[in-house]
């Protein structure tokens, strides 16, 4: 089994009307053996920006901690909020750092501008090559599942209750074909005035 | 068309999805139990091939004769293949003997086809069933070719999970219900842990009247601790 199947994940981002949404699996397993329904895969860095981290567990974690870390230093600095596509790059220079021994994440990278609110999502592979996209971005173990049920039901500026249904859809959909992601799930909608937050109820197997 | 592409490309090259060349595997939870009046076998329904769930309602308790049936785990082509097999030779003993054929027998030539074959085959398999002369019996025909009779039985991947549970709460002599109840749970808790395990539970209890089937929906089966 490859070091990204080690221990499972599926992230979806897609963009809505004025919105984005975020959503992750909560599983944690070590291959076919699941260890735990609590695994935080998803991340915020600022009020309007998240980073979702599909992977290797450790490097999830590391990751994200360096993340915030460097995020931190840079709005106190600069004294502002990092605009979505500023942490895209720098998501993208700290993975190619590790250029011949990479940290094993998929990251995916949604939120809103701080000034403008447009919205903004991206991934890039392992080493830190972005791809950006208009409507959706997918990562994990069940990409391929994840991306039919996204290119189906994906519609552009929907509302964000219609975003939120679509993604969990999308999420609930393509992990109940992957043996290796689900049991649980959690959706996050940023829109400009605040992020709702909300657990799915997903089936446990 | 995918098996051009199967083979094309290097098994387990990176332009591929594993999926592609993955063999098909019940990842699996399998069990079986003798009480008084017969057997009761339950298994999940969950096909994998590598991390994908090709079948999530797989019937992986397969008719051997209407009074013998078995619980299959491993590849899904050998099992299914040695089934028939198996269903093949007791069809003409059941004709030798003008009467219906022993459990043992059935159980006995599930062993000659794993144990001679073993190099070949990725099978575990359960031979569960009811006969007039010996009543409700279980055997246990693991990867290998070993043949044992028990009065509970689990195999597959999520069976792991199931030692602790079973050591610990077993007792013979159960009633027809406290044994389906028994087997849900048991299968129930394989279904959470195991990633190769999932989907509906499918229960059946074979006794003198032939088989009964019961089928528990995800969201009905026991609910045990989700920490």
């Amino acid at each position: 089994m490859s070091i990204m199947e080690y221990n499972g994940a599926a992230i979806v981002a897609m963009i809505g009307k004025d919105c984005v949404a975020i959503a992750a699996d909560k599983r944690l397993g070590v291959q076919s053996q699941t260890v735990s329904f609590n695994f935080k895969k998803i991340f915020q860095m600022n009020d309007k920006l998240f980073v979702g981290l599909p992977g290797l567990a450790t490097d999830v974690q590391t990751v994200a901690n360096k993340l915030k870390f460097n995020l931190n230093m840079y709005q106190l600095r600069e004294n502002r909020q990092m605009k979505p596509r500023t942490f895209m790059h720098m998501v993208s220079n700290t993975l190619y750092t590790r250029r011949f021994g990479p940290y094993f994440v998929e990251p995916i990278v949604a939120g809103l501008d701080p000034l403008t609110n447009e919205p903004y999502i991206a991934t890039m592979d392992l080493i830190g090559c972005p791809m950006e996209t208009k409507d959706f971005v997918v990562g994990g173990t069940c990409t391929e599942q994840l991306y039919g049920m996204c290119e189906s039901l994906w519609n552009p500026d929907m509302e964000p209750d219609d975003l939120f249904e679509t993604i969990s859809q999308s999420l609930l959909n393509a992990v109940d074909r992957d043996a290796l992601s689900g049991w649980g799930a959690v959706v996050h909608i940023i829109e400009k005035d605040k992020v709702t937050t909300r657990d799915l109820k997903a089936r446990m197997d | 068309m995918m098996q051009h592409n199967a083979m094309a490309f290097n098994s387990g090259s990176d332009l591929l999805p594993d999926w592609m060349s993955a063999e098909h595997s019940t990842g699996t939870t399998i069990m079986a139990v003798e009480f008084s009046e017969g057997v009761v076998i339950a298994a999940d329904s969950r096909t994998t091939t590598g991390s994908y769930i090709a079948n999530r309602v797989t019937d992986k308790l397969t008719r051997v004769t209407d009074n013998i049936y078995c619980c299959r785990s491993g590849s899904a082509a050998d099992t299914q293949a040695i089934t028939d097999i198996v269903s093949y030779h007791m069809n003409f003993h059941k004709m030798e003997l003008d009467e219906d054929p022993e459990v043992r027998h059935a159980a006995k030539i599930f062993q000659d086809l794993c144990y001679n074959y073993r190099e070949q085959l990725s099978a575990g398999i359960i031979c569960a069933g009811w006969d007039k002369k010996a009543g409700g019996q279980v055997y246990s025909i693991p990867i290998g070719g070993m043949l044992m009779r028990q009065p509970v039985c689990i195999g597959g991947s999520g069976s792991t999970y199931l030692y602790g549970h079973i050591d610990a709460t077993f007792k013979e002599n159960m009633t027809k219900d406290e044994c389906m109840q028994y087997c849900a749970n048991a299968i129930a808790l394989a279904i959470f842990r195991d990633g190769s395990s999932g989907g509906i539970c499918r229960l059946a209890c074979i006794t003198k009247d032939g088989i009964e089937r019961k089928t528990i929906l995800h969201q009905d089966l026991p609910k045990f601790f989700e920490g």
